[in-house]
């Protein structure tokens, strides 16, 4: 082996080593957790409209369950229609230019196809689904909603919340104050067993995977 | 290397396997969204929906509501049937109170001179304007806790309190104090009268109660299956009011006669041998002293023959008929009130109206008169407004610097006050002026403070209704939604104020907590509509059912015996203001006095009468009409030539009122500073009025005005409801009787 070889393997071989070691770390933090806020990764997806959570939370004093009104009854909880998006934007933001959100060419009233003539939405919008659980894991959201609520399952540790959307933001974190909805829990099973063995819910493998 | 055939078919083979292996592990990119569909699935959940009982005050008596309350807002409001005064039934003021909730002209925050202000500024200002010189509070009238709670903050204060209700009820109590010496209100038992004789009280549309006489009017009328048990409604009154439309005989009098009508009945009845009460305690002098009122004089007197058409004999059987009837169907009622204690005979008036009761023995009894118990709490349980001397006095006091700062809440005095008093004028020169309301008013423009007050379904209360039922009941306000503005309720303010200046005295945390303390007094009591062990369950039941009452605590059968009426006293009524025309302002009864005219539902609600919305018109009679030349949508200027003011009215010729008088609806007339439904829209016909007293009360003998007429040649259309068809009767299509014969 040449001189030159005797240095250039090495390195070679330490680089290969580190690219692969870098990207199994890479890998492995996405699997397990939330990926590495690099490149863009755990970035809120871009979404057809800018919805502003803060604005309706802060300002508007609209309750998550306002919108997402299954969230408290069904598995799912729900986007709201475009029909009850208008239920309130037939009047609100309607001369307000500023309110790009609603008027403007990404705004609600462009991206549904609102027709004023006949007072319809003619198109649905399609969001970008921000958090998502594999299809083999049920995910409740009426069970845990109740088993926050409901008085019946508080401890001496851990009060009954008052209202329902307290408890949103306990996987979702403080939506009110997001720009953009992102994930800020990384929803794997890990965080879900832990989370169920700390308040003393059932962990039974049949509990989210039936 | 070479690249065979085979070698390549290969290569190409394992490139496609793993295009579609990897291409098949892909999650589709409709998995990635979530949809927002254009309508909403029938199969969501649209929210369930919770119903609270609590108390509205739209104008009138506060009504007991139950409001359905779905995803935090409140959506319907329908009435309590557990409250006793309503029994279920709300008036349209009542609905309105969802509108004023969402009033897009609610305050958002406290503001100085203009500039928003936090509420710890607003309560460090009020706190020190209170201490460093003398104050005036002017309020509505208020009864239960609020009541309490400023009788406590104006005594500790050392500031004056003064209440304002454009039409002040100054001239009933007294009537009332002369006839029962009662200062509370008594229950009428319509539902089991069988005759009631109502005197200038348009008690169905606008007066004291008219809901649960409404309620009670129903049963009054019920008269079973035959009929036989049917109650006969006698009014008088100098305009075709809800209550003349309802009744079984209209007696059209002079406005200010209602007296002399009264002394003529009650002739009637004694000479009859038809008194069944002893007349010596109803009229002072008894038979003797009622001699003169024959029917004849009275008919003379009042103007009934002229409106009958100079018929003499019709004017004269008219009364005596109606005393015939009101004292052979007993039990019966008389009542008075309204525009009828509105003159400068006013106090006469009623209690010649109230003294009826007694000659027909109906004082005390079912179907009568009953008087109510006191209610069993420390509180203010019956309030009028003060009488327009002593508003008079208050404008002079404010002119001549005796106060340093004036607290308005629930009342707007600049809008009901006629201008020409100087009140807008006067407030003007005082340093501190701070108004509680929740939309801006004219008084509140003005203001160097506006605080923003709650609506009505956001705050705290109660009310001890007057009149009662016969029997004590407490209702209860609560707060149905969380409120959606920086706003607080006037109570919850001063109580905080109170403690933050160190007031003597011991102070409520705030308005709920106030409330509490008073219901642990009840729970003591232990009887009642709700009882229970512990008072956190007593709580929750008198919320639930929007209050506490106590049906067993009727005095039933007590006689309260007044003066017996001094019948020498009576004069004729003095009008005001020179001219042809009297003018008689009423009550909308949506409007109200003004109270509601930012509400579009209540603008909206049509005048049982005429069915007029939105505008200010007057109501004049056919022969008037026809005489001046005038038609429906002419603008009138009517001209108070004491005053010299002046106001523009689209004319609403009609055949039921009687000639020479000109009804006008109150409420509208606002300026630019208020809200946007009810600035600039028709007129204020309270700046018109002459300030004119009841001689015996000196309250606002507020149908005491009289004005000239004249055609401005402009013209427009009045809005209202009912077509441009005459609505009376036609000959060609006479009216067919159903008879069973």
């Amino acid at each position: 082996m040449s001189s030159t070889g005797k240095i250039v393997i090495p390195i070679v071989i330490a680089l290969t080593v580190g690219v692969i070691v870098l990207g199994a770390a890479f890998v492995g933090r996405a699997w397990f957790t939330l990926p590495f806020p690099v490149l863009g990764l755990g970035d809120p997806p871009v979404q057809p409209i800018e919805f502003p959570h803060a604005s309706h939370v802060n300002i508007g004093g609209v309750d998550c369950v306002f919108c997402h009104r299954n969230v408290t009854s069904g598995l799912a909880a729900t986007v709201p229609s475009v029909e009850q998006c208008m239920f309130c934007h037939k009047v609100i933001g309607q001369q307000a230019k500023q309110l790009d959100g609603i008027s403007g060419e990404q705004g609600l009233l462009t991206v549904a196809g609102w027709d004023p003539k006949t007072m319809k939405a003619t198109q649905p919008i399609n969001w970008e689904r921000v958090h998502r659980v594999p299809d083999h894991v049920k995910f409740n959201h009426e069970a845990h909603i109740t088993f926050f609520t409901d008085p019946a399952y508080e401890t001496s540790d851990r009060k009954a919340f008052d209202q329902p959307s307290q408890v949103c933001a306990t996987c979702h974190g403080d939506v009110a104050s997001m720009p953009a909805v992102k994930q800020v829990r990384d929803l794997k099973m890990q965080d879900c067993v832990d989370c169920h063995r700390d308040n003393g819910a059932p962990t039974d493998c049949t509990t989210c995977h039936y | 290397m070479d690249l065979s055939r085979r070698r390549f078919l290969q290569l190409g083979g394992l490139s496609a396997l793993g295009a579609v292996v990897f291409n098949g592990c892909d999650i589709p990119e409709v998995e990635l969204q979530v949809q927002s569909s254009i309508d909403i699935p029938e199969d969501t959940v649209a929210g369930g929906e919770l119903w609270y009982a609590t108390l509205v005050n739209q104008g009138g008596a506060p009504e007991g509501i139950i409001v359905r309350v779905m995803e935090g807002r409140a959506k319907k409001v329908e009435g309590n049937p557990d409250y006793p005064m309503n029994r279920g039934k709300h008036s349209a003021r009542s609905e309105g109170a969802l509108q004023a909730l969402y009033h897009p002209d609610r305050i958002d925050s406290p503001s100085h001179d203009g500039v928003a202000a936090s509420w710890d500024d607003s309560i460090q200002a009020l706190g020190a304007a209170v201490t460093t010189g003398k104050t005036l509070v002017i309020t509505d009238p208020l009864r239960g806790q609020l009541g309490k709670v400023v009788s406590q903050f104006v005594a500790s204060a050392g500031a004056n309190h003064a209440q304002f209700e454009p039409l002040s009820r100054i001239v009933l109590k007294d009537a009332l104090s002369q006839a029962f010496d009662q200062e509370r209100t008594p229950h009428f038992d319509i539902k089991n009268a069988k005759c009631v004789l109502s005197i200038g009280a348009d008690w169905l549309g606008t007066w004291v109660s008219p809901v649960s006489h409404s309620v009670e009017y129903g049963e009054f009328r019920d008269g079973g299956h035959d009929g036989e048990d049917r109650g006969y409604l006698i009014h008088a009154e100098s305009r075709f009011s809800t209550t003349s439309a309802s009744a079984d005989r209209w007696i059209p009098i002079k406005p200010g006669t209602e007296g002399l009508l009264a002394l003529g009945i009650a002739h009637v009845i004694v000479e009859k041998g038809l008194a069944t009460g002893d007349v010596n305690k109803a009229f002072k002098g008894g038979a003797s002293a009622l001699s003169p009122f024959t029917p004849a004089v009275v008919a003379d007197g009042t103007g009934l023959t002229e409106y009958l058409g100079n018929d003499s004999l019709k004017a004269t059987h008219m009364i005596e008929n109606a005393a015939v009837i009101f004292a052979t169907n007993s039990p019966a009622i008389a009542l008075g009130g309204d525009s009828a204690g509105a003159h400068t005979n006013g106090a006469f008036n009623l209690a010649a109206a109230y003294a009826l009761n007694q000659l027909v023995g109906s004082v005390g009894v079912v179907g009568g008169i009953q008087f109510n118990p006191v209610f069993p709490l420390d509180v203010p349980q019956s309030a009028v407004g003060a009488s327009l001397d002593d508003w008079k006095t208050t404008i002079s006091d404010m002119n001549n610097g005796v106060y340093s700062t004036v607290i308005v809440r629930g009342a707007d005095p600049v809008y009901g006050l006629p201008d020409h008093l100087g009140f807008k004028e006067a407030l003007q020169k005082i340093g501190e002026v701070i108004v509680f309301t929740s939309i801006p008013n004219e008084t509140s423009n003005g203001a160097n403070w506006v605080l923003p007050e709650q609506s009505q379904l956001e705050m705290w209360g109660d009310d001890i209704p007057d009149p009662a039922p016969g029997y004590p009941v407490l209702g209860l306000q609560q707060p149905v939604v969380r409120p959606f503005k920086d706003a607080r309720s006037f109570g919850d303010v001063i109580l905080e104020v109170a403690s933050s200046v160190g007031m003597n005295g011991t102070w409520a945390l705030d308005m709920q907590d106030a409330l509490r303390t008073a219901a642990r007094e009840l729970h003591k009591l232990n009887r009642g509509s709700v009882t229970a062990t512990s008072f956190d369950d007593f709580w929750v039941g008198i919320l639930q059912r929007g209050g506490w009452w106590d049906t067993s605590a009727a005095i039933g059968g007590t006689i309260y015996q007044g003066t017996p009426l001094d019948v020498s006293a009576y004069s004729n009524p003095e009008y005001l203001g020179g001219g042809k025309f009297h003018l008689l302002p009423f009550r909308s009864v949506a409007l109200w006095e003004g109270q509601n005219s930012d509400l579009p539902w209540l603008q909206a609600a049509p005048d049982p009468t005429s069915s007029g919305v939105w505008q200010t018109w007057v109501e004049i009679s056919r022969n008037d009409a026809s005489e001046l030349d005038i038609s429906e949508g002419d603008i009138l200027e009517l001209t108070n030539n004491e005053n010299k003011q002046q106001i523009n009215v689209i004319a609403y010729p009609m055949p039921a009122i009687p000639d020479g008088v000109l009804g006008v609806p109150m409420g509208q007339g606002h300026s630019a500073g208020s809200g946007r439904y009810a600035r600039d829209r028709g007129v204020n016909v309270l700046n018109i009025l002459s300030a004119v007293q009841d001689k015996t009360t000196n309250a606002h003998a507020w149908a005491a005005t009289t004005v000239t007429l004249r055609k401005t040649g402009n013209k427009t259309r009045m809005v209202k409801l009912e077509g441009e068809a005459a609505t009376d009767q036609l000959e060609e299509w006479p009216v067919v009787l159903i008879s069973n014969h």
